[in-house]
């Protein structure tokens, strides 16, 4: 998954065959996430912005907002765009460039959790029905990739956007105000190996497993969405197991990083 | 900060950031923050935040950019899209490319570049906050993140501005000063003072360009003070360090004789008469390219 | 000076005869090339913290295929530079159509550097005594830097290293070290290995490490710290690195 790059087999065989045996290359469980570290309110510049480390996975994610004219098809509600760029610093595989359909793909998975969990209230970014909406620009900015950049990218985002204020001030609108967020959608990805799954993945673990999906999940444990990747298959019975796990990791992750905030 | 300042420097001579007109901003620096990069470097300078991580030397492709006899340094400036008041979009423009190109340049200098022919090394310098002077923040961070990739260079690279406000000089411009000031001239330094990156715009007479000069000269100085004291800092207090490490210190340098052994403990077993003879020419090659690399 | 940390640029003699591996000699001064540890035995030296592999001739290495052509194996041996492998270098005549059969894409092996030229094309060879596919064991990656230090003074370490751990090892120059054992043997092996790097600059180390490749000592890895964003790093050199320069800047004015 980890795209073109060649892995020595001798490595690739030893992840494996860890993995056969129920164990991780850094000594976790198949279900164990690791070490989080989570801070908002780090860009002055931007309206909201955050700092993810999973393990040694580094995300930075800042929330600027605009005024726009809406789309037609919804004159008044507010616009989210979300953007990722998997830049050439954070890993020696990336390079500069357009974002191809990897880093489209990831950033439409994250986009897809905030927007369908109803996070934003996009009904309250209406300014003048028809004429001006607040546009919220959510972009991803991945510092160093050691795996698993989708979830906490999907994390960095939801705090970014808990911590984002209205600029009305700056605009002329009146006073500013917090962005109205209402749920808390976590992303929690997974990789298959053999009938396992593994939640969390390194970048090692990508590299060997074919196949990821991607869940998430609401404060109630309902799932707003979902995205299988790569090129291997699922079966049902480990669709509805990776769910039961997102929801799970889901609730602790949001209990002991965004309810803190 | 959108109105202009009626003034920049009070009747104390002292700026509307408190600073006195010789004076830089806080910076604060810490190394090796990214795992997958072969050196990095996190630098604050008042509010700006810049990340600079190098890779390299690498391959280079395509084959056609090599350089036969030397590595190529290519450097990339980018600002994140919420560094700024109002969102950039993602990618290139023609400021961050020509800031790329002078930035790198401003390495060539002092990097050896003899040493990897044909390679190349990449640095990427990400601006996740724009303050004022990002591109010499990330030249003071770039150097320092290839000192932990351990590039050798003849030495470190600092920089800093040098404006005009008021009509009189001042160092390491701020947000409103360099938006309403009268002059910008950001300069990159070697420890020597060579000037390896002069960038200016606004109005300077040749007077104030030789005080200009020879301000930022200072400000500079005091960069690389503080590249030093990171440096020399970061694995503790080196004096306690070389004491200890004394008695083993033999263990440390990569002279022949080690790889020798390597060798005759890698292979065990056979024939190990044959293998010492061979090793006696690999000492011989060795030491001259010891002395070669001086 | 004994042992110290030094910096690009940095003086390290007045006498340029005392210039060693690390080093460069501008207007008769030494002066240090990397970030690193300076040494001054009868030359001053440099070893680099960190730094690519640089091919040199005679180096044993690890590396695994990466692209196979007519008649070469593509190996990447951790360096800017790829190496080839000749056909001919093969211990054994391979016809051209069975050359991914013998060696595969990934596969890893031990090879010897025949050859670099100045273009740094580097050649290399499987013929001579020891090299080999690696079809067992499992392979680490430390800095090659550190790889003297873990070689040891005459092979101290990696001798003691195979004794108290069981396990087959080879260094290569590279920084690829591979270890075939029992899983818990190389498991530990691997964590002796970290020590040695993160530790390499202190002392007594060989004993430290025997030890806990006896399971003396119960010194396990350092826990690893729980991460924390170097955004909110607190470190600050700023005021007193900034004072201690007014300091230096005035004596340099007095001068």
């Amino acid at each position: 998954m980890s795209g073109s790059e060649v892995i020595s087999r001798l490595k690739r065989d030893y992840i494996y065959n860890l993995m056969l045996k129920g164990e991780r290359e850094d000594g976790r469980q198949f279900d164990e996430l690791r070490d989080i570290a989570l801070e908002t309110g780090i860009i002055d510049k931007a309206e909201g912005s955050a700092m993810v480390q999973y393990g040694d996975t580094q995300v930075m994610v800042g929330v600027k907002m605009q005024i726009g004219t809406p789309f037609p098809d919804s004159p008044a509600e507010g616009v989210i765009i979300t953007s990722m760029e998997l830049n050439p610093i954070a890993s020696p595989d990336f390079e500069a460039g357009p974002p191809r359909e990897k880093a489209i793909e990831m950033a439409r998975i994250v986009d897809r959790g905030i927007r369908e969990s109803g996070a934003i209230d996009i009904n309250k970014l209406c300014i003048t029905e028809g004429e001006e909406v607040w546009m919220v620009f959510i972009d991803v900015h991945v510092l160093n990739n050691s795996g698993n950049i989708l979830d906490a990218a999907s994390l960095g985002a939801i705090a970014a956007l808990m911590t984002t204020t209205v600029p009305s001030e700056r605009e002329g609108k009146g006073e500013d105000y917090p962005l109205p967020v209402r749920e808390m959608p976590v992303g929690i990805s997974l990789v298959k190996i053999g009938d396992e799954m593994l939640l969390d993945p390194t970048y090692g673990e990508e590299s060997v497993c074919e196949t990821r999906i991607t869940i998430s999940s609401n404060q109630d444990g309902s799932i707003c969405s979902m995205q299988k990747s790569g090129s291997g298959s699922l079966s049902p019975a480990q669709v509805v197991k990776a769910s039961k796990i997102a929801k799970e990791k889901g609730e602790i992750i949001r209990e002991k990083y965004l309810l803190e905030i | 900060m959108s109105d202009k300042p009626e003034r920049f420097i009070d009747d104390e001579g002292l700026r509307l950031d408190g600073r006195r007109v010789d004076e830089i901003r806080p910076m604060k620096v810490e190394m090796g923050v990214l795992s997958r990069a072969d050196g990095s470097c996190y630098l604050e300078w008042g509010n700006n935040k810049v990340l600079a991580a190098v890779y390299g030397p690498r391959e280079l492709h395509p084959r056609r950019m090599q350089k036969p006899n030397e590595v190529l340094v290519r450097y990339k400036y980018n600002m994140a899209s919420f560094s700024v008041e109002d969102r950039i979009r993602p990618g290139p423009s023609r400021r961050s490319t020509e800031i790329s190109k002078v930035s790198g340049e401003a390495f060539e200098p002092v990097v050896m570049t003899q040493y990897y022919p044909g390679a190349v090394i990449d640095v990427f310098a990400e601006v996740l906050q724009a303050d004022a002077g990002t591109r010499t923040a990330a030249i003071n961070a770039a150097t320092l993140a290839l000192a932990d990739a351990g590039i050798p260079m003849k030495g470190l690279v600092s920089a800093c501005a040098v404006g005009k406000v008021d009509g009189q000089l001042v160092l390491d411009l701020n947000k409103p000063e360099d938006n309403y000031g009268q002059a910008d001239l950001p300069v990159a330094m070697t420890q020597d003072g060579e000037i390896t990156l002069l960038q200016m715009d606004g109005h300077l007479t040749p007077e104030e360009l030789e005080e200009g000069l020879e301000m930022v000269k200072k400000g500079c100085q005091q960069i690389l003070e503080i590249q030093r004291e990171v440096l020399v800092s970061r694995y503790g207090n080196e004096d306690e360090e070389g004491e200890e490490a004394e008695e083993e210190s033999p263990e440390e340098v990569p002279d022949s004789e080690e790889e020798e052994e390597e060798r005759d403990d890698s292979f065990d077993n056979e024939e190990s008469e044959a293998e010492n003879a061979d090793e006696n020419d690999v000492t011989e090659e060795d030491e001259g390219e010891e002395d070669e690399r001086q | 000076m004994k042992r110290k940390i030094v910096y690009p640029g940095q003086v390290l003699s007045e006498n340029e005869k005392q210039a060693g591996t690390g080093t460069y000699v501008h207007e008769g001064k030494v002066y240090s090339l990397f970030y690193g540890v300076a040494n001054d035995k009868n030359r001053v030296t440099v070893v680099p913290f960190s730094g690519k592999y640089i091919p040199s001739p005679r180096d044993y290495v690890i590396g695994y295929v990466i692209e196979v052509t007519s008649s070469n194996w593509i190996f990447d041996i951790g360096s800017p530079y790829d190496g080839l492998l000749h056909v001919s270098e093969y211990p054994k005549r391979v016809d051209s159509s069975m050359m991914r059969k013998e060696i595969g894409i990934g596969d890893c092996a031990i090879l010897r550097i025949k050859d670099v030229n100045t273009s740094m094309k580097v050649e290399l060879s499987m013929k001579d005594r020891g090299l080999r596919r690696l079809d067992e064991g499992r392979i680490i990656d430390v800095s090659t830097t550190k790889v003297p230090r873990i070689i040891g003074h005459n092979g101290s370490m990696v001798s003691m290293l195979k004794k108290e751990s069981n396990c087959d090892i080879f260094i290569g120059q590279n920084g690829r070290i591979w270890l075939k054992g029992k899983d818990e043997d190389m498991n530990r092996l691997t964590q002796a290995i970290e020590i040695i790097e993160n530790k390499s600059h202190t002392s007594g180390l060989t004993n430290h490490i025997s030890a806990f490749l006896r399971y003396e000592e119960s010194d396990e890895i350092e826990e690893k710290e729980k991460p924390v964003p170097f955004t909110s790093s607190k470190k600050d050199y700023t005021e007193d690195a900034c004072r201690k320069v007014d300091v230096l800047l005035s004596d340099e004015d007095e001068n």
